[in-house]
């Protein structure tokens, strides 16, 4: 068994891990381009980069304020990842559980063409709750952020916080079943780093229990309550890699389904609607909760969706790219209780 | 001496003076976020803030506001002009770039031919009060605009936080309408100053990011087409915090809510984003900025270059929301370094000619 | 000054379809009190937000010159959920009306010159109003010949045929009428606009040439006219963007730092080339 000594070194011995597969990839020309992340401007912020050369390998980071998921900037493809001439590039894309999984899953509503691709697996170990960190914290200003043992390090001016990182992790990093990418044995040519096989997940949705113990009258005020902040920016949508469609719901305007305003029941609208979308697709990554710039934690209903997804259709999004989602398929022997009444 | 103390916890005795008169906005606390919301309670109140989550444009110029309501008589249509834009409004505990940010929108919904009334009027009614800045943050870059931690801008009263008081500074005849009414105030003492100014003095010192704007402006202005915007576009994923989170972002959309069974509803306004695909989507499917590089570069023309040239002054305030809020760090600074790397560039091959 | 985001309440007076397909109407608007009327002091190439009150607004060419006096129209295309909507109003429904917008035809600054108008399908709304304008006994004067290309798809496009008939009678206006294809019974040109400014070569001097129409129309058009002398500033165009506003706030008609509503819709050719490619 190897000892963990600590968040630090890990996340150090992931990135030197990352770099040399990075770099072997781009040395055999194996990948045009490798998308990955690099450090940030801001104590708790890394930057999405894309790198072709072998010199800017050390430039790509691992740490665990790696929140975007880049499977975003394949879906349309980003410019970098395009030649005038030759076409779509080969891409490497370093890939924690949720970024692998968004590719498999991408790939199998034909968004992806996983033979343009190589998956850089990274065993993650999870993301910081910034949000959460921020709110704890409160009206000071975080001015570093480091790690030390398992705890993360918080100093500014005049203070100075621990917070155990087994707490403080994002609550899905918690839950997590799939840390790192996984395999799809019919593409050998996938994978480097660190890919797994995985059978069948278990999951017992801990997270959502007390969500779910609520009666329907707590359920509906939780919600609301928890939406009220919203803004409708759709940075949530924005930042989710499953939410590729060329003009959403919410634009359409032939016709206009709802509101376009703040208004309670807009938001809801919008956000419910939004999930619908969702359900059998979401991957988890927790982007969308990660990029709210009022913090609204939208995990809970993405998490009661894949739940429901789960039990009724065993099935878990982002394992195998020949799987159609539930929502997008039919079988005979779909549970289908909410069409027929019992009796 | 003009100047007065206001004690810390005297701030509900100068809320209950003043609610019946005034509609009290001021910082509170809304699930872990600082907002400026309209007081019921003093206890609301939240007096320890760095700055709000949403700028306190949102009070006069909020996300989503009716312009007018109206019915139908059988074809005949009645419009029903809102009434509330008379309220006085008092703003407490607005933060000097916050402040300065009203400047800049009442002279952006004041200029030219249409004068929007929607917004001026609410101006007009709106008394500020003011706090200066002990502490500006890393993101903060207000001395670079033109602003200062403790500029008095558009403030009608203006606060400095000495710990357990406020030292009060009378700025406007509005100000000075407002204070007359608080006769319990104490004077200030010689002292109070010289720490007000102390702290200002303190604070301006602090700044760690520093722009040369003038330099920004003249390199945007002839750099509208340029490889670097693509760099700049790279990363971004178009989720619009920035504009949302801006204080002199004042773009809209208009959209009719008709309640057809009641023959009745209302025209609102809603902020909108030049960050959206859909913003300048013609109905004939033409879009005249249908690429994010092109929706990057219209935000950073319009607040350095556009901005300057239609009013002589910068469209930004250096609060630094959008250097926060950006979910994958493109972040101002790094924009702004990139562009004037094109300057050192043009500057290198002149050198080396 | 009154709200300028209120609208003035008019009616619908006359509705015309003015095309085979039916797809594009004028709507006659008539305003029900004489200073409402008063106040909306025109000239061609100014714009309105018109709107029926809860479907929405949207911006409109003003397709009536100041000389039709009592009443405004308004040419309007089914395009999108607004002007369907429009499509569907009836005789006495309540429109709303906000303007005159934007800057307009320089009717000044073309005084004393030669006007060459060109025109592409469903965009001659305010180049009729200008037209009209320039006719007019009290303004005619102040001009000098007056050359108008008007190109269509077909015969069935041709817009405001009643006008056009009555000024191809007249000896104070050249109007030269083509469609794309050949087709029975038309005896007018056929081909596409540019060809026809290639054919009729109107002079550069003193004159002044107003473009309004399809942007590949705009181009070739233009590509003419500069091969035969044109100078850009002596070419006119009326822009087209998303407004929703249309008095310079809402932001998004921006071209660079000017806007379409209040800084246009009219620029010279001289004007556009230094403004960003963004419209």
């Amino acid at each position: 068994m190897v000892m963990i000594v600590g968040l630090e070194e890990e996340n150090k011995e992931i990135e030197s891990n990352m770099r040399e597969l990075a770099r072997g990839l781009l040395k055999e020309k194996k990948v045009d381009v490798i998308i990955g992340y690099k450090k940030g401007t801001l104590p708790m912020m890394s930057q999405p980069i894309i790198i072709d050369k072998e010199e800017d390998v050390d430039k790509l980071l691992w740490n665990n304020t790696c929140y975007v998921n880049l499977a975003k900037y394949l879906v349309p493809r980003v410019a970098k990842f395009v030649d005038p001439e030759k076409g779509n590039l080969k891409v490497g894309v370093v890939a924690k559980g949720c970024v692998g999984r968004a590719l498999i899953h991408l790939a199998s509503e034909n968004r992806i063409n996983l033979d343009e691709i190589t998956i850089i697996g990274i065993p993650c170990n999870g993301v910081i709750n910034r949000q959460r960190i921020e709110m704890e914290i409160g009206e000071k200003e975080i001015l570093e952020v480091t790690a030390s043992g398992n705890n993360i390090v918080v100093k500014g001016k005049n203070f100075e916080k621990e917070f155990p990182f087994d707490e403080y992790m994002n609550e899905l990093c918690k839950q997590c079943k799939i840390r790192s990418p996984p395999l799809v044995s019919k593409f050998p040519d996938l994978h480097v780093g660190a890919c797994e096989e995985y059978a069948s997940i278990v999951d017992e949705f801990d997270d959502i229990a007390e969500f779910e113990a609520k009666s329907p009258e707590e359920k509906w005020a939780y919600i609301q309550d928890a939406l009220s902040v919203c803004t409708r920016c759709y940075a949530c949508r924005e930042a989710c890699p499953m939410c590729y469609c060329n003009l959403c719901f919410v634009d359409q305007n032939k016709p206009i389904w709802f509101g376009k305003t703040t208004d309670m029941p807009d938001i809801i609208v919008y956000h419910l609607i939004r999930a619908m979308h969702m359900a059998g697709r979401c991957v988890a990554c927790g982007a969308c909760s990660l990029v709210c710039p009022m913090g609204i934690d939208l995990n809970f209903i993405n998490r009661k969706l894949e739940k429901i997804v789960k039990q009724r259709f065993d099935f878990t999004s982002g394992l195998d790219p020949d799987t159609l989602p539930p929502m997008t398929d039919f079988k005979m022997e779909d549970a289908e209780e909410f069409m027929l009444e019992e009796d | 001496m003009d100047e007065k103390l206001l004690k810390k916890s005297d701030i509900s005795k100068l809320f209950n003076e003043v609610k019946d008169e005034y509609n009290f906005y001021a910082p509170k606390k809304v699930r872990g976020n600082i907002s400026f919301e309209l007081i019921s309670d003093a206890k609301e109140i939240e007096l320890d803030y760095l700055n709000s989550k949403v700028p306190p444009k949102d009070v006069l110029f909020p996300q989503k506001e009716t312009i007018f309501e109206y019915h139908y008589e059988g074809k005949d249509v009645i419009i029903d002009e809102r009434k509330d834009l008379e309220d006085k409004l008092l703003i407490f505990g607005v933060r000097p770039c916050d402040a300065y940010s009203f400047k800049l929108l009442e002279d952006f919904f004041a200029f030219g031919e249409f004068q929007d009334d929607v917004f001026l009027k609410k101006r007009e009614n709106a008394t500020i009060i003011g706090i200066g800045c002990n502490e500006p943050r890393q993101s903060c870059f207000c001395t670079s605009v033109g602003g200062h931690p403790y500029q008095k801008e558009s403030t009608d009263v203006f606060l400095s936080d000495l710990g357990d008081y406020y030292l009060v500074e009378t700025i406007t005849e509005k100000g000075k309408d407002l204070v007359k009414k608080l006769s319990w105030l104490t004077d200030a003492k010689k002292g109070d100053v010289e720490k007000s100014k102390a702290l200002a003095k303190q604070a301006e010192e602090s700044f760690t990011t520093k722009f040369n704007f003038d330099l920004v402006t003249k390199v945007l202005d002839e750099n509208f087409e340029n490889p670097v915007w693509e760099e700049i576009a790279e990363s971004c994923i178009g989720c619009s915090s920035c504009t949302f989170l801006c204080p002199t972002c004042t773009c809209f959309d208009v959209i009719d809510e008709n309640d057809e069974y009641n023959h009745r509803g209302r025209r609102i306004r809603i902020w909108d984003t030049c960050q959206s695909c859909l913003y300048t989507l013609e109905t004939s499917g033409h879009n005249p900025r249908p690429e994010k590089i092109q929706r990057c570069r219209n935000r950073i023309m319009h607040k350095f270059s556009y901005y300057p040239s239609n009013y002589d002054r910068l469209g930004c305030v250096g609060c630094g929301r959008c250097i926060v809020a950006c979910p994958v760090n493109n972040e101002l600074r790094l924009i702004i370094d990139k562009i004037l790397e094109i300057e050192q560039k043009e500057e290198g091959e002149k050198a080396n000619a | 000054m009154p709200n300028p985001y209120i609208p003035i309440l008019t009616k619908v007076k006359s509705i015309i379809s003015e095309n085979k397909v039916n797809d594009i109407k004028t709507i006659e608007l008539q305003f029900q009190k004489e200073d409402d009327y008063k106040s909306f002091d025109y000239i061609p190439g100014q714009f309105a937000e018109i709107s029926i009150i809860g479907k929405g607004e949207c911006p409109i060419g003003i397709a009536s010159s100041p000389t039709e006096e009592g009443s405004i129209k308004f040419t309007i295309k089914k395009m999108g959920t607004v002007t369907s909507m429009f499509h569907r109003s009836d005789i006495g429904d309540t429109i709303g009306v906000r303007g005159p917008l934007g800057n307009g035809w320089p009717i000044e600054e073309l005084k004393g010159k030669n006007i060459v108008v060109i025109g592409g399908g469903f965009a001659f709304s305010t180049l009729r109003s200008l037209i009209l304008y320039i006719l007019d006994e009290k303004h005619r004067k102040d001009y000098g010949n007056v050359t108008v290309i008007y190109g269509n798809r077909d015969s069935g496009e041709v817009l405001y045929r009643d006008v056009l008939e009555e000024w191809e009678k007249r000896d104070d206006i050249d109007v030269v009428l083509t469609i794309d294809r050949e087709e029975e019974g038309w005896t007018r040109k056929v081909g596409f606009v540019a060809a026809i400014v290639k054919e009729v070569a109107p002079s550069p001097d003193n004159a002044v040439a107003i473009i309004c129409g399809p942007p590949i129309m705009i181009r070739t058009a233009v590509d003419e006219l500069v091969k035969i002398g044109w100078k850009d500033e002596q070419i006119l165009n009326s822009l087209e963007m998303r407004m929703k506003c249309g008095i310079g706030k809402c932001g998004r008609c921006n071209i660079g730092s000017k806007y379409v509503c209040i800084d246009g819709p009219v620029f010279s050719l001289a004007e556009l080339k230094k403004m960003p490619n963004e419209y």
